[in-house]
């Protein structure tokens, strides 16, 4: 206790986030498969969530396979390697960019619309009305908003992957004449298995992480409305870290299992 | 159920947070088809009390009979809702859903039900909770298009739809206007008499705590120090009780 009391208030802070969202995560784990499944709640959120979220995902997505492209070819032509810029830049897009960039659009975007959500509903006691009218609460707001971000992250990361391949095209079109059938025979047939499921697997747990966040960080607003806003600010830093530290153990699970 | 009939039976009920003890040893009894208004001064743990009734809040010690069921032994899930759904709560800013209309609001708890009506049943049962309120028509509305007086009435209705043996009322006039609040109070004593409810109601309102009362209550120093009727309070010396009623 006095070893925990004399670590700085942020340390301390740190901890305490860990082992909540460690209990939050258990507690997901045995409602999941309780009854009663609300199924339209499900698809209501991945919709909302995921719908809305398309146009940002799908624009950031195109504009940097467009730059990644422009940034990367000068370099490739003073080697003379400008014919593997569409494979270079799909590897790059589907394995990293674009499973993270999605994530932390999403992290940024629904991460903090989740937290906000639940937590202005916790502060103004609506998270304690569903519960004393015999409702799972839990159930009802955090099992299907996380199944929700589990389910849509992947999605839209695809969604991503394929409209940074369309930016590319254009980055490459910009000085040059390349049909869109080698451009994208080119970016496609370098893709092997070890770059696509591991990058959808990771995929699942930084929705599963986002969702799993926001939903704590709301449930365990207070202050008013100063813990709304806090809530929806550090379920976005938290689930951004935790994309980070996720992306970075699942490129050492990749490399010692598949390579 | 007979009138004299103890619904809810506290004793010697205590919680605290950190240092600061809120209730020392409450002692209450709820006798069927009572209203009850508990009067005390803010942060003296009116609401804990009432959340304690529910399981909102644990209570550190003390016994808590609602419904002839101890609440502390009511641990699976099921039987705790199931005591939930025969004790309605009144928040204070009504906490209707945001992200449902009106309608959806009121359906919520019915659908969760394990015997859920049917689609045609559910519809019939929204409107007939709307009516008791008066509020049919703002029935595809959003809770952010209604004002602080329709909110608590929605909220009364979603309240009474799973037809409740017993009410609690958080402070169910806070921030409405004399007459708003008159008429809540109204809605609060016709509902008493039309469903045969019991009630504790929490308020600083003493207009309110005159029409709904049938029996008071005040909280002081984490204690019940006073009780009686509206009458009797009022005619006390206490010059610390004189300020509710002046």
């Amino acid at each position: 206790m006095k070893i925990a009391e004399s670590l700085p208030e942020s340390f301390q802070r740190f901890f305490i986030n860990v082992a909540g969202i460690g209990r939050f995560t258990k507690q997901f784990f045995r409602q999941v498969f309780k009854p009663p499944f609300e199924f339209r709640e499900i698809l209501n959120q991945a919709y909302r969530l995921g719908y809305d979220s398309l146009f940002l995902v799908g624009i950031t997505g195109f504009i940097i396979g467009m730059v990644m492209t422009l940034q990367t070819k000068p370099t490739l032509e003073q080697f003379g390697a400008e014919s593997w810029l569409p494979s270079m830049v799909s590897v790059s897009i589907i394995r990293e960019i674009g499973p993270v960039l999605t994530a932390l659009i999403c992290a940024g975007k629904v991460g903090s619309g989740i937290g906000a959500e639940l937590g202005s509903m916790k502060v103004s006691e609506q998270i304690d009305a569903m519960t004393v009218s015999g409702a799972n609460a839990f159930n009802y707001l955090v099992v299907t908003r996380v199944i929700a971000t589990t389910i849509t992250v992947p999605i839209l990361v695809y969604y991503a992957d394929a409209i940074s391949l369309v930016g590319s095209y254009v980055g490459v079109n910009i000085e040059g004449n390349v049909s869109p059938s080698l451009f994208y025979k080119q970016s496609l047939d370098i893709l092997v298995f070890s770059d696509i499921v591991p990058a959808t697997i990771k995929t699942l747990f930084f929705g599963f992480a986002i969702g799993i966040v926001g939903c704590y960080k709301g449930a365990t607003a207070d202050k008013g409305t100063l813990g709304v806003g806090s809530a929806a600010n550090s379920a976005v830093v938290i689930s951004s870290l935790m994309i980070f530290v996720i992306d970075l153990i699942a490129v050492q699970l990749t490399q010692l299992f598949i390579r | 159920m007979k009138e004299e009939e103890i619904v809810i039976d506290i004793q010697e009920l205590k919680k605290s947070f950190g240092d600061n003890e809120v209730l020392k040893g409450m002692n209450l009894q709820l006798h069927r088809k009572e209203n009850l208004v508990i009067l005390g001064k803010s942060g003296t743990g009116k609401s804990v009390l009432i959340k304690c009734i529910v399981k909102l809040i644990e209570p550190d010690e003390g016994r808590l009979r609602v419904l002839d069921q101890e609440v502390k032994d009511l641990e699976a899930d099921e039987e705790l809702n199931k005591l939930r759904r025969r004790v309605g709560f009144l928040f204070q800013g009504g906490a209707l859903y945001d992200s449902m209309s009106v309608r959806e609001n009121l359906r919520f708890p019915l659908e969760r039900l394990s015997d859920k009506p049917s689609r045609d049943e559910m519809e019939d049962r929204v409107y007939e909770a709307l009516r008791s309120v008066g509020l049919e028509k703002a029935i595809d509305k959003m809770p952010a298009e209604l004002s602080g007086g329709m909110k608590k009435r929605i909220a009364l209705a979603r309240t009474l739809i799973l037809k409740p043996a017993i009410v609690l009322y958080d402070e169910p006039t806070t921030g409405l206007d004399p007459a708003t609040s008159k008429e809540i109070s109204q809605l609060i004593l016709e509902m008493q008499q039309e469903y045969d409810i019991s009630s504790i109601i929490i308020t600083h309102d003493m207009a309110c705590a005159r029409i709904t009362s049938n029996k008071m209550k005040v909280i002081r120093n984490g204690v019940f120090k006073y009780k009686g009727t509206y009458d009797e309070l009022r005619e006390k010396n206490d010059p610390w009780l004189r300020d509710f009623f002046e």
